[in-house]
């Protein structure tokens, strides 16, 4: 039956901006070969400072989506406030880890704005990603995950620049999601952007290849 | 009833899980007065830190008083002291640091003093709850900081009640020393200022003669902005640390 | 049938090099494209098969004919759709133009229609290679009939030739799925021929990883009455919603129409801008027929 992380197909990919982060995904669901759902969003929001995508084997997207409210939840309970994207990232690397013997087969990636405060006026925009058993990396630049991960990562590594303002960045995660998805048989049918700035979150839906 | 073993209690002493008539659990009172008799143990809250001081005196002159240790630190960010029984308190810490080190395993950084307030205020409430255990034999100061509520100073008491302070005292003399402290207490106390107090609140009523051997002093700073930046391969400067004898000596010599 | 099928194609194998003219005439003649092993009657001796005992279990632990065999280093792309059918008009030949490795897509512009000649086409799946070298060798040997018989080869001979090519080869790793549709003496004329050696006639075929969605379009829209321009639609539209559904098939659909004087190239189409005006046209009938009342639904609506 192939590997799971391949049995529905999809990608996310990050990106860092200026004062700005990116997250994009595509729509495809499917099974192996076949195209079932084109509005299979696997981005998540857990503020709207700080979003987080799951690109993988959907059953697993979506029981570790609950999971990780769950968690959430109960931290913002306990701790009274919102969980930082460096945070949460460490929260969903301990639950992948978790089940380091029968992993959740999802390569999640994380991005936010983490809040200023007194001591720390400007933050640095932040992107993470794991590999199936909660591996992190933080790259500077973009993150990518899923079906069309080696063709993001070419696409990614061409247009992405440094210091990107919103629109710019929005422009270039769009061209580089659709360029990848475009070559990749299991993601595409439609995509999805966020644009996370301080002020305010900007989402778009792509019209892209339907095939 | 005054017949019944248990040292006077009555009924109700017996099993700490039963409520006396007037809604008290009698082991618990008996639990702050394990505390009440302890050595006196303090907390103040700078503008820019956290002072813990406590009693050190030795039983015997014998004793080697530098392996003794009241001031634990729990993790670079919490510390805490005690008043009541020693056994209890070093399980009590080492239950704190496992909670702490555990905190950190989920998310990568070490739990905000209330949290940790909290996970220990639930250990101390289960032995007030379950069967076959008595209640812890401490009362609890800890002193922590942390980015999203700066400096705190919290007590812990053995029925698991716990309350922020500005400035508290336990054990010995406790109604004393926090007369004192409301005294000496105002709003913009420096840490170094909290300090000199806390010792002049601990030399009120201490038997005997104060010094680096017989006090211990745990302090918390709050960190700068500049302090807060990882470098790499280096683990952020801690934010409680206890004084040295050295530097004990030198705060009484003043 | 393993033991026959061995016999069958063992003469394969000991002619290997030592063929009159192969080598000799080439090297003299320059690059005969690689058909530099025709015989002196036209056909393929001494294709290189390897040096082994058993050249048939030999092949199948190192092909991946159906994409099941990791270990093999001879990968075969896999993902395809192509549609053919014949009606009062003629045959339509309709295929994608998605080559992919894996879940890599490697081009969108294959041509999958082979022009064997201005009567015949054939179209492919399978193993690209395996189709464009066979289907180039079919129209060399339907070029020698002609110029022997002085009249054209009819569509069965000719899927005849190819079906005997590949049955000598079989289960040494060929992959073809191929559609042969032309127009002889008879009239119109459509066959399929595939490298398990199968050849059969008919009306209506829809060949690789899409064809049930092409299957499924096709069949609730075909008729033999259908006109031209119904014919060619059906067609596209099948290819589209193959396109669109299979992941390994899609973006372009390349239309053909044979008719008595040779096949016409009718056009290439872009299946995501196409799928997307089916459905804007979908859209519109369905509203159109909102307003028009519930008679105008769909049969199965059921009231909210």
């Amino acid at each position: 039956m192939g590997s799971p992380m391949e049995y529905n197909g999809g990608s996310v990919v990050a990106m860092v901006g200026k004062d700005c982060v990116a997250i994009a995904t595509d729509l495809r669901l499917g099974q192996q070969s076949i195209g079932v759902a084109y509005n299979f969003d696997k981005v998540v929001a857990v503020n709207d400072k700080l979003y987080y995508g799951l690109p993988g084997l959907a059953t697993d997207v979506y029981s570790l989506r609950e999971h990780l409210r769950f968690r959430v939840n109960m931290y913002r309970m306990k701790e009274e406030r919102e969980i930082t994207p460096k945070t949460f990232t460490h929260l969903v690397s301990s639950s992948l880890y978790e089940k380091r013997f029968g992993p959740w087969f999802i390569e999640p990636v994380v991005a936010g704005l983490p809040q200023p405060t007194e001591l720390d006026p400007h933050p640095k925009p932040f992107i993470s990603t794991m590999d199936t058993i909660g591996c992190i990396t933080t790259p500077k630049d973009f993150a990518v995950a899923g079906t069309a991960a080696d063709k993001l990562y070419g696409a990614a590594e061409g247009l992405w620049e440094p210091d990107l303002e919103p629109d710019d960045l929005f422009e270039t995660i769009s061209q580089t999601l659709l360029n990848a998805v475009d070559r990749d048989c299991l993601s595409g049918w439609g995509a999805i952007v966020h644009v996370i700035t301080q002020d305010k979150v900007v989402t778009r839906r792509l019209r892209s290849r339907m095939d | 009833m005054s017949d019944a073993p248990g040292g006077g209690g009555g009924a109700y002493s017996f099993s700490l899980t039963t409520f006396s008539p007037s809604g008290k659990l009698v082991q618990i009172e008996h639990a702050l007065a394990a505390v009440a008799g302890g050595d006196t143990s303090l907390g103040i809250k700078a503008t820019n830190g956290v002072v813990l001081a406590t009693d050190k005196k030795a039983p015997s002159l014998l004793l080697d008083t530098s392996a003794l240790e009241k001031v634990a630190p729990i993790c670079p960010n919490i510390g805490f002291v005690y008043s009541g029984m020693g056994p209890d308190f070093r399980v009590l810490v080492a239950k704190a640091r496992k909670i702490a080190q555990a905190y950190w395993k989920v998310y990568g950084e070490y739990p905000p003093t209330k949290v940790l307030v909290q996970e220990v205020a639930g250990v101390m409430q289960k032995a007030t709850q379950s069967g076959g255990v008595r209640p812890y034999g401490i009362s609890l100061l800890i002193a922590g900081w942390d980015a999203h509520r700066g400096q705190s100073l919290y007590q812990v008491d053995p029925s698991g009640s716990y309350w922020a302070w500005k400035a508290s005292a336990i054990g010995k003399n406790t109604v004393n020393g926090k007369t004192f402290l409301e005294k000496r207490y105002n709003d913009d106390l420096s840490l170094e200022d909290a300090i000199h107090t806390a010792l002049l609140t601990l030399k009120e009523g201490f038997e005997g003669q104060m010094t680096e051997n017989t006090i211990e002093i745990g302090i918390v700073t709050c960190p700068t902005a500049d302090q807060l930046v990882e470098k790499p391969g280096e683990r952020l400067p801690p934010t409680f640390r206890k004084l040295t004898e050295a530097e004990v000596r030198d705060y009484l010599a003043l | 049938m393993d033991t026959l099928v061995r016999q069958l194609s063992r003469p394969a194998v000991p002619v290997h090099g030592e063929d009159d003219e192969a080598y000799g005439n080439a090297a003299e003649w320059g690059s005969m494209g690689g058909y530099g092993n025709l015989s002196r009657t036209g056909a393929i001796s001494g294709m290189t098969v390897p040096r082994v005992l058993d050249p048939i279990s030999f092949l199948a632990t190192h092909t991946d004919n159906l994409s099941t065999n990791p270990e093999a280093k001879i990968k075969l792309a896999h993902g395809t759709t192509c549609l053919a059918f014949k009606f009062r008009g003629g045959i339509i030949v309709a295929v994608d133009s998605r080559a992919s490795a894996g879940s890599y897509i490697a081009s969108g512009t294959v041509k999958k229609v082979i022009e064997i000649n201005p009567y015949l086409l054939g179209t492919m799946a399978g193993g690209a290679a395996d189709c464009q070298y066979w289907e180039t060798y079919l129209g060399i040997r339907c070029r020698l009939y002609e110029l022997r018989n002085k009249e054209r080869i009819s569509v069965a001979a000719a899927s005849k030739i190819l079906t005997n090519l590949v049955y000598q080869y079989k289960g040494m790793g060929l992959s073809m799925g191929t559609m042969i549709a032309g127009w002889d003496k008879t009239g119109p004329a459509l066959f399929y021929v595939d490298s398990d050696g199968q050849r059969i006639k008919g009306n209506l075929f829809s060949v690789g990883s899409g064809s049930t969605f092409a299957y499924g379009v096709l069949d609730q829209g075909y008729s033999y009455d259908l006109s031209d321009e119904e014919a060619q639609d059906l067609g596209r539209r099948s290819i589209i919603a193959a396109g669109h559904r299979d992941g390994y098939s899609g973006n372009t659909c390349n239309l053909y129409h044979v008719r008595e004087n040779g096949w016409e190239f009718i056009g290439n189409y872009d299946v995501s801008q196409e799928w997307y005006k089916y459905n804007e046209k979908e859209k519109k009938a369905l509203e159109h027929a909102g307003k028009a009342g519930v008679q105008g639904g769909s049969p199965m609506a059921v009231e909210a």
